[in-house]
């Protein structure tokens, strides 16, 4: 009797522990789940989809064409009627012309970023995979782009084809995918060592399937994260860059290009850089934001690192 | 290296060239100039030849020490280096100071302050401070200190206020970045297993935390400080050309614009070879601070 | 052998103050640690032997360990409480405590010499110089060949076993009371454990020092214990002299733990093991700790928790204990038919 007693304790203590360890919950819904709970990612991806959002539907939406001008109707102020944000110097309304700047810059840093993470991640898988030559001649390029201020080669390269866009997504691109080959090819270099490659070899799997089906998942990750912070980097070059004359040209309302027109009328209506200003600011912080929710929930360990 | 300069240096010298639109001589030749004048103008600048042609010329020029002549003013390109360079270093290096001084007790104060409200404030001001393009904060600062309160000057050099709002608007940036890494630096550093002994040892804290864990977290942002310096070469393109500051950035922007081509030339080749020697520097002084690699 | 008792622990508590709640990870454990002598705590990972000696030097990470009862007893007066100023004069000169892997437990951005001379001034009023006689002192003493090079070194330049003499160096360089050395070898080749070993055994001897040994090895246990104090998920369940914990186990936790001692003149051909697994401490059995994995478990094991006892000579926790040649190795089930089937 005493022997059933006991029998039966034990069988009920260990079911308890059983439900306790059914209650852990899969890789990938750990992830979804923490991106959810985390302020910074809900916070981030919040702003950019908005944005995002705008740039696709905005300019369909907005109130005049951007580049109408009205003299008689130049330099209103934000709240004016029937020009919510006012209009510029040569009269045409700011907020349109903000609506479609807002889609140019989505569209460079979006397009740029996609561009330069695709190709990174490709040549950081190669290089980190193969070592040998292949990583020799990638790297050698790598740390070569890696450090070169993006706006310098934006202007060498402008100056050789003249100004627009179509410089500055080249110059973004040619530079920005070095960081995603970098921490890829770091990735990679690690993970090869570990034992599930050599097990996948072991099984008689080939390169392409390794480097697609085990590696690529674990990089993933990390690769978002960059992507956020370099579209960030991407828009605030473009914006730069038309700035100072060298990317966007009149009529087309790049952010930039509306701060430097703006510039010259700070004293009596600052708005008209100010505002485009503002929306730089908000879309970038979003994105900062974003990359630094998505880093919190992909790598726990520096949870509060920024 | 020296293989990069050289190619790089032919790229820009036909780059350059091939970019639509001519020299405007400085206002010697506009697009209204007849053909006539303009063939005058490059014959005698020696622009009518085939470009190699031209670019040997060029070598030539440089062996013997002759860097040419703007083509916008006709100053010889080694005076230019002088002043413009020199005004670049400084407004650079008060950049760099600035942002270090700032951004390293900020980011060690926000590791140890973990999730308080310093760090908070910190991580907000530095992500802030990434946020926002250094032209527009530029003009949000000339527009106060400037035209409000006429405190600073908005443009020129090189009297003391003049250097304060441009040095402060390039820092903007690097600090914000440095803080982070400095934060995040110490917040690995801390979990480090010698810190416990050290504790152990009944160091006092201040001491384990300045003395030990900074040397350590230092490590990589020292080293980063070679990158961090050719960033700022591209920012100051920006920042110079805004505040009308005459070092390399702004002469550089304006010389390509205006298809100064000796100039545009020179000194985008000397900006070339500086990221290149920082980049080359921020390697070096990695093995130079880090024990476990200089006394292998 | 004196009878002073360095270092005194009375019923402390350890608890983690988790998302999830509260976690107990250090029970009621009582020891003294006695000058001149060796006490071993014992036990698999996660037992809680760390945090006790964690606990002890109020080294805990907090957030989020904290000790939440009982009391440390220095020389007669509780440090459990005390100020960290008073803790931190006291770390280093009077309770040292040296860690596992030397490496990492050293900065390798500084040279040992500055380690040494660092953990002397901290607690005295010397010159460079004095401090750095003192530290080519010591090194000697654990006998670091050429310790004025030595002083030079950066942690990297060194072995391992030189490493841990460093950190043996510092810790006694101030002549301390009590020792508390956390799994000292196990980062270390075998030959040179031994040597490590010897050191500590020595030092003690010259100096009387009262050494805490934290290990899971029982192999170090006898080469150096006076006493053992085998711990369980956060309790301890057996204490006594090294050798009647060999001779005589009396705790079935204990016993299975002499077992799966692989012996060089093994009778069975297969390694007894403990079946089952160290409890979850969110969920931990109602009563007796060990009654899941016992061999000699009864009813009232399930229903009561065991205090600590005297028995024979032991102090013992358990409420159905056997004598030790009970246990064997079970040979597992082969199913032959598959071997022959080739």
């Amino acid at each position: 009797m005493a022997d059933l007693t006991v029998l039966d304790e034990k069988a009920q203590w260990e079911a308890r522990v059983e439900r306790l360890w059914a209650t852990r919950p899969s890789r990938w819904r750990d992830a979804w789940y923490e991106l959810r709970r985390n302020k910074l990612a809900v916070a981030g991806s919040s702003i950019v989809v908005f944005f995002t959002l705008v740039a696709i539907v905005g300019p369909a939406l907005a109130p005049y064409d951007y580049a109408k001008q009205v003299l008689s109707d130049a330099l209103l102020p934000p709240l004016s009627k029937g020009h919510l944000l006012g209009t510029d110097e040569l009269g045409r309304d700011l907020l349109s012309r903000l609506l479609l700047g807002i889609r140019i810059s989505m569209i460079v840093g979006l397009g740029t970023t996609a561009i330069a993470l695709s190709v990174g991640t490709v040549a950081g898988m190669l290089a980190g995979y193969y070592r040998g030559w292949v990583d020799r001649i990638i790297n050698g390029f790598v740390e070569l782009v890696w450090g070169f201020p993006l706006i310098l080669i934006a202007v060498l390269l402008i100056g050789a084809i003249g100004p627009g866009l179509t410089g500055v997504v080249i110059a973004v691109g040619f530079v920005n995918w070095a960081g995603f080959a970098r921490i890829v090819r770091g990735e990679v270099f690690a993970l090869r060592e570990k034992e599930f490659v050599a097990a996948a070899r072991a099984l008689g799997k080939g390169d392409l399937e390794i480097m697609a089906r085990h590696l690529l998942p674990n990089v993933v990750g990390s690769a978002l994260v960059m992507g956020s912070y370099y579209i960030a980097i991407a828009i605030i070059a473009e914006a730069g860059l038309s700035f100072i004359g060298m990317g966007a040209q009149p009529p087309l309302p790049s952010l930039g290009q509306m701060i430097n027109e703006g510039s010259g009328y700070m004293l009596l209506n600052h708005w008209l850089s100010t505002i485009p200003g503002i929306v730089i600011v908000l879309l970038v912080l979003g994105l900062n934001v974003l990359g630094d929710g998505l880093r919190d929930v992909l790598d726990p360990r520096l949870k509060g690192v920024s | 290296m020296v293989l990069i300069l050289a190619i790089s240096s032919v790229v820009i010298f036909y780059a350059l060239r091939s970019a639509p639109g001519g020299p405007s001589g400085g206002g010697v030749l506009s697009p209204l100039s007849s053909q006539e004048v303009r063939q005058a103008y490059e014959k005698r600048l020696g622009l009518d030849q085939p470009v190699y042609t031209q670019y040997f010329i060029y070598l030539s020029h440089i062996a013997t020490g002759d860097l040419g002549t703007s083509l916008v003013n006709g100053t010889p390109i080694t005076e230019l280096l002088k002043t413009h360079a020199r005004n670049s270093l400084i407004l650079g290096l008060t950049a760099l100071l600035i942002s270090y001084l700032i951004a390293i007790p900020l980011g060690v104060l926000a590791a140890v302050k973990r999730n308080t409200w310093v760090d908070q404030l910190a991580m907000g001001g530095a992500i802030l401070g990434m946020g926002i393009p250094n032209f527009w904060l530029a003009l949000i600062l000339v527009y106060f200190f400037s035209l409000r309160l006429g405190l600073l000057p908005s443009a020129g050099c090189c009297d003391p206020p003049q250097l304060i709002m441009p040095a402060l608007v390039l820092a903007a940036e690097g600090t914000a970045v440095t803080t982070r890494m400095t934060r995040s630096s110490m917040l690995e550093h801390l979990r480090d297993d010698f810190v416990r002994a050290l504790r152990a040892k009944g160091l006092p804290e201040w001491q384990v935390i300045i003395r030990h864990v900074l040397r350590n977290a230092l490590i990589p942002i020292i080293s980063l400080t070679g990158l961090r310096l050719g960033w700022l070469v591209g920012y100051a393109l920006i920042v110079e050309t805004i505040f009308r500051w005459p070092g390399v950035g702004y002469l550089l922007v304006d010389s390509v614009l205006r298809r100064d081509y000796p100039v545009a030339q020179f000194f985008s080749l000397l900006l070339i070879f500086f990221v290149l020697l920082a980049n080359w520097f921020a390697d070096i002084a990695y093995g130079l601070v880090n024990p476990r690699i200089r006394v292998a | 052998m004196s009878a002073d008792v360095a270092l005194e622990v009375k019923g402390l508590h350890t608890t983690l103050f988790l998302r999830e709640g509260r976690v107990d990870v250090v029970r009621n454990v009582s020891f003294q640690l006695i000058d001149g002598e060796t006490l071993a705590l014992v036990g698999e990972s996660g037992c809680g032997k760390t945090l006790t000696a964690l606990s002890v030097i109020r080294l805990l990470p907090d957030p989020p360990a904290r000790i939440t009862a009982g009391q440390v007893l220095l020389d007669g007066s509780d440090i459990s409480a005390v100020p960290e100023d008073t803790m931190r004069s006291l770390r280093g000169d009077t309770i040292s405590m040296v860690f596992q892997e030397p490496l990492t437990s050293l900065d390798p951005v500084f040279t040992i010499g500055d380690q040494i001379e660092e953990a002397i001034t901290a607690h005295r009023k010397v010159s460079r110089r004095e401090a750095r006689d003192m530290a080519v002192d010591i090194l000697k003493e654990v006998q670091i060949p050429s310790p004025e090079q030595r002083l030079g070194d950066y942690p990297h330049q060194l072995s391992g076993g030189m490493r841990q003499r460093v950190m043996i160096a510092m810790a006694l360089v101030l002549d301390p009371k009590v020792l508390i050395a956390d799994e000292p070898t196990t980062a270390l080749d075998v030959t040179i454990q031994a040597q490590i070993l010897e050191l500590i055994r020595a030092e003690q001897e010259r100096r009387q020092l009262a050494v805490l040994l934290i290990t899971h090895n029982l192999a170090v246990v006898s080469q150096v214990a006076d006493r053992v104090a085998v711990m369980y998920a956060g309790e301890i369940v057996e204490e006594a002299s090294a050798s009647e914990i060999f001779a005589n186990p009396r705790h079935p936790y204990t016993q299975g733990l002499l077992s799966s001692i692989p012996s060089a003149a093994g009778e069975s051909r297969h390694l007894y093991t403990i079946p089952g697994r160290v409890p979850d401490p969110r969920l931990l059995p109602p009563a007796c700790l060990f009654a899941p994995r016992c061999p000699y478990v009864i009813s009232r094991c399930w229903q009561d928790h065991p205090a600590l006892e005297a028995s024979s000579g032991h102090l013992l926790r358990c409420w159905n204990p056997q004598p030790f040649t009970a246990l064997r190795a079970v040979e597992p089930e082969v199913d032959r038919s598959v071997a022959t089937s080739e």
